[in-house]
């Protein structure tokens, strides 16, 4: 009968036929392919995961080096334990766990993570405000280019947020331009990078900038703070191209437009005014409105919204999920096989 | 004036649950096995219990996952619509629900001290995964419920005081068995529930794993339960300790199911 026992320690192992039973090559294996190791190892990942929540610095290695033994038990395992010549379904599982753990392993060193921002009618030119990367991560997002034409979104009574809808527009392969609409659980996912909405989002006034140097006039968008969260910090410091002398920009306007009392959408303030401050100097502005500054032309075209967008890279996701599901599945079938070959209740043959 | 059945039908199938375990826990001292009456009242109870949480559905228009209270009313009817097929199926271990019903009590009690309010239905909730997610993880946690109350047997019954109470069950070995088939079938869930929640995950906050406490905790146990299958293979446990390791692995799984969202509020804090 098949009972826990006769595995136990991997002894046996070297009594496999066919091998040379003295053999040091496979005495190691056996001896690191013991079941004993195995309850270890799975203790020291615990160990190694509570450490690396629990500490504040990055505890990579403290995971990676459980991982790692975690695959060595289980090749070893796997190349010298009888059991899994016998039971094929046990096998198929520790193979999708190594499969799963060697996945992991090339995702962390190829995946990207970033974030951008872009404001209504900007496209994406590649460039992130922030990113992380493994150091295989093949860059191929400088030719990624899509369009963010407008979202709303709506909040519940206590300005909660509810559904985002992101209107965003792209070029396909073939030319033609594509239209969807992303936000909450739905990605933009170009060439495998998957770019999503974020509660991050705001207010992004535009200006022209004509340089007194001659140089060719700048249009821009300056995104303000994220917004409803920073609410009465509607204000931020700029510095034109090419100029030396910081500016303030703050954006005014009386109405609510999240009303915690009632349902609302976000939208644009329906009037409103930029208060521009240039050293000891201040001005309002109204769209379509200039003012003259020591170093050029400031000229006030509108306001707009801006999302902050995450971006996720990670090849391995469709095979790590397949990886997944073949262990849950030949799990399954492992059991079945075992407990259909004997009721619970009948007691066993073996020697527990 | 129109009675309001949703606290109503709760409170009556508390009633009812309770005086199922009481029921089934005088059984145990006792030595009688009033079988039949517990299966009729757990019935009863459960039926009342969905009316409650059926009527809330309809009044907020979202199921029970939001808020604590939400969440131990809907893990107290999992597990005891899961324990109660197992009672229903396998009669040789009804006296475990002298085990089971005051684990239950606890979370009743915990449920009567939270506040009912509702909670705001976030928008990467209205997705199937949701369902999936939870669906198996309640699963899992029932799987493993069934085991505990097979282990509390055990470990109740090589007590010096137990005289021979829970005699009638199948010896310890058998049951042994029985709770470990309950661990590996829980297993299975709990995978299930790791792997639907990376997805939803992947989906609504563009990362698939990020270490959170529900994420950590939840890794966690089943780093556990691999641990408690292979402690079996690999040494000759006995069945008290293999009962002991059922219930660090559930005191573990408990934890993260409720605990986690007791302190951090949201079910996966900071990232909703
Ligand atoms: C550390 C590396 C691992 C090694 C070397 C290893 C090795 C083995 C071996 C040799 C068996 C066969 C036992 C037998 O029936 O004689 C086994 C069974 C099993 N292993 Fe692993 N394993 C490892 C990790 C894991 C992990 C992480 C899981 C996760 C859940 C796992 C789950 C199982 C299960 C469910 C069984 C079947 C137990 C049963 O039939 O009752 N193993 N393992």
């Amino acid at each position: 009968m098949k009972t826990g026992r006769r595995y136990a320690g991997q002894e046996q192992a070297d009594a496999l036929p066919g091998t040379p039973p003295q053999s040091r090559v496979w005495r190691v294996l056996g001896a690191l392919a013991s079941l004993k190791l195995s309850l270890v190892i799975l203790a020291a990942l615990g160990a190694g995961i509570l450490t690396a929540y629990l500490s504040a610095a990055p505890a990579t290695w403290a995971l990676a080096a459980p991982l790692a033994a975690f695959a060595l038990n289980l090749l070893a395992a796997v190349a010298t334990n009888p059991v899994f010549r016998r039971k094929t379904p046990l096998l198929i599982f520790h193979l999708a766990l190594i499969a799963v753990i060697l996945l992991l392993a090339a995702g962390r060193l190829t995946y990207l993570k970033g974030q951008l921002e872009l404001a209504e009618g900007e496209v994406f030119d590649g460039q992130l405000t922030q990113e992380e990367s493994g150091p295989w991560h093949p860059r191929r997002l400088d030719v990624l280019r899509f369009s963010n034409e407008g979202f709303t979104i709506s909040y519940a009574k206590g300005v909660r947020r509810g559904a985002t809808r992101n209107r965003v527009a792209w070029a396909a392969p073939d030319g033609s331009v594509q239209h969807a609409v992303i936000g909450d659980q739905d990605p933009l996912v170009l060439s495998g990078y998957r770019f999503y909405t974020t509660h991050n989002k705001g207010f992004a006034p535009t200006f022209t900038w004509y340089a007194s140097s001659g140089a060719a006039p700048v249009t821009g968008t300056v995104h303000l703070p994220a917004y409803p969260l920073h609410e009465h910090k509607q204000a931020l410091e700029w510095t034109p191209p090419g100029g030396k002398t910081p500016l303030w920009v703050m954006l005014q306007f009386d109405e609510v437009i999240l009303d915690p009392a009632k349902p609302s959408e976000f939208r644009l303030p329906s009037g409103h005014l930029i208060v521009v401050r240039a050293g000891e100097a201040r001005y309002e502005l109204k769209p379509g409105e200039r003012v003259s500054l020591a170093e050029g032309v400031l000229e006030y075209n509108g306001l707009r919204v801006w999302m902050g967008y995450t971006v996720f890279y990670d090849f391995t996701l469709p095979w790590l999920l397949a990886a997944c599901l073949l262990a849950v599945m030949s799990l399954a079938w492992h059991f079945r096989g075992k407990f259909f070959a004997r009721p619970w209740d009948k007691p066993s043959t073996g020697t527990s | 004036m129109a009675m309001d059945w949703e606290p109503l039908t709760l409170w009556v199938a508390l009633v009812v649950y309770v005086l199922a375990g009481s029921l089934a826990i005088f059984g145990g001292v006792l030595r009688t096995r009033p079988e039949k009456a517990v299966l009729a009242l757990l019935v009863l109870g459960l039926l009342l219990h969905t009316a409650s949480i059926a009527l809330r559905w309809e009044r907020l228009g979202h199921g029970p996952y939001i808020t604590m209270f939400e969440i131990l009313l809907s893990n107290i009817w999992s597990l005891l619509a899961i324990y109660l097929l197992a009672y229903w199926r396998i009669p040789a271990i009804r006296p475990t629900a002298a085990v089971v019903m005051p684990i239950l009590f606890v979370m009743m009690g915990w449920l009567l001290v939270t506040s009912p309010h509702e909670g705001h239905l976030p928008a990467t909730y209205h997705t199937v995964w949701l369902f999936v997610h939870i669906g198996f993880g309640k699963v899992f946690l029932g799987c493993a419920l069934v085991a505990v109350g097979i282990s509390g047997v055990i470990l109740l019954r090589g007590r010096r005081h137990a005289g021979n109470r829970f005699a009638s069950l199948p010896d310890d070995s058998r049951l042994d068995e029985l709770s470990f088939r309950f661990m590996a079938i829980a297993l299975i869930f709990e995978t299930l529930m790791l792997i639907a929640g990376a997805i939803w995950a992947q989906d609504a906050w563009g990362r698939y794993w990020a270490w959170d406490p529900l994420e950590t905790w939840s890794f966690l146990t089943w780093l556990s339960l691999a641990f408690a299958l292979h402690a079996r293979v690999a040494y000759k446990v006995s069945p008290r300790t293999g009962a002991v390791m059922v219930m660090a692995v559930f005191v573990l799984a408990f934890l993260t199911f409720f605990g986690v969202p007791f302190v951090s509020t949201a079910p996966h804090k900071g990232a909703v």
